[in-house]
C-alpha cells in the first residue's frame, strides 16, 4: 500500500518533477513559490542534475530554453509578476516548439500585489503576455494530490505537444498541506531524437530558431502550429463535474475555488436545490464543449473566482444556452467564505427559487 | 601553397547576406575553420543572438539555437548545464553583438562570467544597433554620430560607452578575455588564434571565455570598406585597446 503523507503544494510539485526526471531546473525567488526551488537546489545537486539559481527571471526561463532544446525534461517555477518577466521567452518557446514546465504559484496583483491568495494569473496563462499568435497549455490543480498528477501531466504534454506548458497554482495550494501520495507517474517517455540539439553526429545540422525574414514561410510556420493547436484544443480537454447531470444551476470554478464551490454546492442540495459544479483542470484547452452540453438543462450558471471575473469570458464563450450567466468574485485577499457565496447566489436565483 | 577553401562547417548553400565589406563574414569564416580544426561540429551548439548575428545558422552547418534578444549567455547556460546533466559535455558558443551582449543582456552575459560559466562567448563590437539601421548603443564612442545621436555621443547628455572585454575580465569567473580586430590580414590571424585559445578554455572546462571583435559596419558607418577598416586600426583601437585582458587558463 502507498502510505499518504502530510505534504504542502509546492513540496508535492517539486517531488513530483525530480519523480517523472525532471533534469532541469532554473528559478529565482519569488513568495510564495521559493520552496520549489529551495527544495530542489539540494535534490538536484545530490543527483548532479542541472539547478541554476538564476540572476533574474529572464535568466531563468531563458537557461530554460536553451535546456529544453536538449530534449530534456525542463521546469522553472516562479509566481504572478516574475511571470510577467518571462512572457517573451514564453512566445519564443511555442515558436521553436520547445517544451518547457512552467509552475506559476498565484499571489495578488497589479503590479507587485502582495503575496495574499488570488487568482489573477488566469488571463496571464491562458492569453499569454507573449507576442504574436501563440498559445500555452494551462493546467489548474484543485488539490495536492492533484498538483502531483498534473506535474506529470505538464511534463507529459509538453513534450508531446512540444509546447510551454504552465501548472497554474493557487498560493494558497502552494502553501497547503494536507495528505497525499507521490504516486508513480503514468505517462510514457516521449522521443526527442529526431528534433533535439545534441551535436550534428551522423545527421545533417539542425537549428531552432524564431526569426523568418519570408513571409510565406512565416505564415506556414503559424498556420502549422495553429493545427497543434487545433488538435490539442480536440483531444486535450479536461474538466471535472460535481453532480451536474440533472443540475438546473451550475457553478463554474477553478483551482482551489472549486472546493469551496463543492461545499456550498453540497449545502443547496441539501435543501433540494438541484445544483453542480464544473471544474476546467485545462484553463487552455478550455472544455467549453462539455459546459455547453451542459448548459443547455442549466437555468443559471455561476462563475465563482478569486479575481475580477478572467474564466467569467471562457464561461461566455462556452454557453450557448439561454442560461443566465453572473459571476461572484473578489479580487484579492481571503478566500470568499462559504456564507457570502451562499447569500450571493440567494440573490442571484431567488425569482426562480422563491422558497429559499 | 595556400589555396582558399570554404571550411567543413560552412553551409555548401549559404549565400553571403551580410552588407558589402562587413567584418561578420570573416568572423563567422574564422570561427568555422577553428571549429573544423579542434574537430567540434559533431559535439556543439551554437546559440546566436538578435542583431546581424541572427542568421548565424544560415552559414554555420551546426546544431544552431536562436536566442531572444540578450539572452544568449543564459540560453548557453541552459543548454550546457542540461547536456551535463546527461553526462555530456557539449561545446557551447554564443555569437552576440554589442548591443546584445552589452546593453539589453549585460545582466545575463556578466552573470555568465561570475558564474564562471563554461561556455565561449563572442561579441561584435561593431560600436551600434545594426540591424535596427544604426542607433547608438552601449559601445558607441565619444562623439559618435547615429541616428539617435545626431548630434554625436556626449558624456552629459549620453553618458560613457562600455568596454566590454576589459569589463568582463574583472569577472571572477572570467578565464579568457580578449579584443582583437579584422581590418587585415595580420589581426585575422591573430584574432583567429585567440577565439581557438577561447574555445581551448572551455573544452579544458576552465570557465567563461570571451572574446570581443571589434567589426566594421560600412552601411551604418555611411563609409566605404576600406575606410571603415581605417576607422578601425586608427580610431577605434585607441578607444578598446586589442589586448587580452585575462588569460588566466592554465592557473
Ligand atoms: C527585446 C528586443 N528589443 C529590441 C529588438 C530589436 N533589435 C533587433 S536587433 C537590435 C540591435 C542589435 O544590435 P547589436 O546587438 O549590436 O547587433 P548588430 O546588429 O549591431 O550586429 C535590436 C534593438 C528585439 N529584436 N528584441
Ligand atoms: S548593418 Fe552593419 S553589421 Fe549589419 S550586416 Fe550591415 S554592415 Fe554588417
Ligand atoms: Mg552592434
Amino acid at each position: 500500500m502507498i502510505e499518504k503523507s502530510l505534504l504542502k503544494g509546492n513540496i508535492a510539485i517539486a517531488r513530483a518533477a525530480l519523480n517523472c526526471g525532471c533534469s532541469c531546473y532554473f528559478g529565482y525567488p519569488i513568495t510564495p513559490q521559493t520552496e520549489i526551488g529551495e527544495f530542489l537546489s539540494l535534490e538536484m545537486q545530490k543527483r548532479n542534475l542541472a539547478y541554476v539559481c538564476a540572476e533574474s527571471e529572464i535568466g531563468a526561463i531563458n537557461m530554460a530554453l536553451g535546456a529544453a532544446s536538449s530534449g530534456q525534461k525542463v521546469m522553472a517555477s516562479s509566481s504572478s509578476c516574475a511571470v510577467a518577466l518571462m512572457q517573451e521567452t514564453l512566445s519564443y518557446a511555442a515558436s521553436d516548439e520547445l517544451p518547457i514546465v512552467l509552475v506559476n504559484v498565484m499571489r495578488a496583483g497589479p503590479g507587485q500585489g502582495y503575496i495574499y491568495p488570488s487568482q489573477g494569473d488566469y488571463n496571464q496563462a491562458t492569453i499569454g503576455g507573449g507576442n504574436g499568435d501563440y498559445k500555452t497549455i494551462v493546467l489548474s490543480p484543485s488539490s495536492v494530490q492533484e498538483c502531483i498528477e498534473l506535474t506529470y501531466k505538464s511534463f507529459y504534454l509538453a513534450q508531446k505537444y512540444r509546447n510551454p506548458v504552465i501548472l497554474l497554482v493557487d498560493g494558497l495550494l502552494g502553501q497547503m498541506a494536507e495528505p497525499a501520495t507521490i504516486t508513480q507517474n503514468p505517462y510514457p517517455d516521449i522521443d526527442t531524437s529526431s528534433w533535439r540539439l545534441d551535436g550534428a553526429k551522423d545527421r545533417p545540422s539542425r537549428n531552432i530558431h524564431s526569426l523568418e525574414p519570408n513571409q510565406n514561410k512565416l505564415n506556414q510556420h503559424v498556420l502549422k502550429l495553429y493545427q497543434k493547436y487545433q488538435q490539442i484544443e480536440q483531444s486535450e480537454p479536461d474538466w471535472e463535474e460535481y453532480l451536474c447531470d440533472d443540475a438546473e444551476i451550475i457553478l463554474t470554478a477553478f483551482g482551489t475555488m472549486a472546493r469551496s464551490a463543492k461545499a456550498i454546492c453540497n449545502h443547496f442540495r441539501e435543501q433540494g436545490i438541484k445544483m453542480g459544479v464544473f471544474r476546467p483542470i485545462t484553463l487552455y484547452p478550455f472544455p467549453y464543449k462539455r459546459l455547453r452540453e451542459l448548459s443547455f438543462k442549466a437555468k443559471y450558471i455561476i462563475d465563482i473566482e478569486m479575481n475580477m471575473g478572467q474564466m467569467l469570458k471562457d464561461v461566455r464563450l462556452g454557453v450557448l444556452s439561454n442560461s443566465q450567466i453572473s459571476f461572484i468574485g473578489k479580487p484579492v485577499g481571503d478566500w470568499l467564505k462559504k456564507e457570502e457565496i451562499i447569500n450571493a447566489i440567494k440573490n442571484i436565483i431567488k425569482e426562480q427559487y422563491a422558497s429559499i | 601553397m595556400q589555396v582558399y577553401s570554404i571550411p567543413n562547417s560552412i553551409k555548401k548553400d549559404s549565400k553571403f547576406t551580410f552588407c558589402k565589406g562587413c567584418d561578420h563574414g570573416v568572423a563567422i569564416k574564422i570561427i568555422a575553420e577553428i571549429i573544423d580544426e579542434l574537430n567540434l561540429r559533431e559535439n556543439t551548439v551554437a546559440i546566436s543572438s538578435s542583431g546581424c548575428s541572427v542568421l548565424l545558422y544560415d552559414f554555420l552547418d551546426i546544431d544552431c539555437l536562436e536566442a531572444p534578444h540578450g539572452r544568449a549567455c543564459a540560453v548557453a547556460t541552459g543548454v550546457k548545464r542540461a547536456h551535463r546533466a546527461k553526462g555530456e559535455e557539449k561545446f557551447v558558443f554564443t555569437y552576440q553583438g554589442d548591443g546584445d551582449f552589452a546593453s539589453i543582456g549585460l545582466g545575463e552575459s556578466m552573470h555568465s562570467a561570475l558564474r564562471g560559466e563554461n561556455i565561449t562567448a563572442i561579441c561584435i563590437n561593431n560600436t551600434n544597433y545594426g540591424m535596427t539601421g544604426g542607433q547608438m548603443g552601449p559601445t558607441s564612442i565619444m562623439g559618435q554620430l547615429t541616428t539617435t545621436s545626431p548630434l554625436g555621443r556626449n558624456k552629459e547628455y549620453h553618458g560613457f560607452p562600455i568596454k566590454t572585454a576589459e569589463q568582463i575580465a574583472l569577472c571572477e569567473g572570467t578565464k579568457f578575455s580578449a579584443r582583437v580586430a579584422l581590418y587585415d590580414v595580420k589581426n585575422i590571424l591573430k584574432a583567429k588564434k585567440t577565439i581557438k585559445k577561447a574555445f581551448e578554455c572551455q573544452l579544458k572546462n576552465k570557465g567563461f571565455s570571451f572574446v570581443e571583435i571589434l567589426s566594421s559596419c560600412p552601411t551604418n558607418w555611411k563609409l566605404s570598406a576600406q575606410d571603415s577598416h581605417k576607422k578601425i586600426a586608427e580610431e577605434l583601437t585607441k578607444i578598446y585597446p586589442l589586448d587580452i585582458f585575462k588569460d588566466t587558463i592554465d592557473d
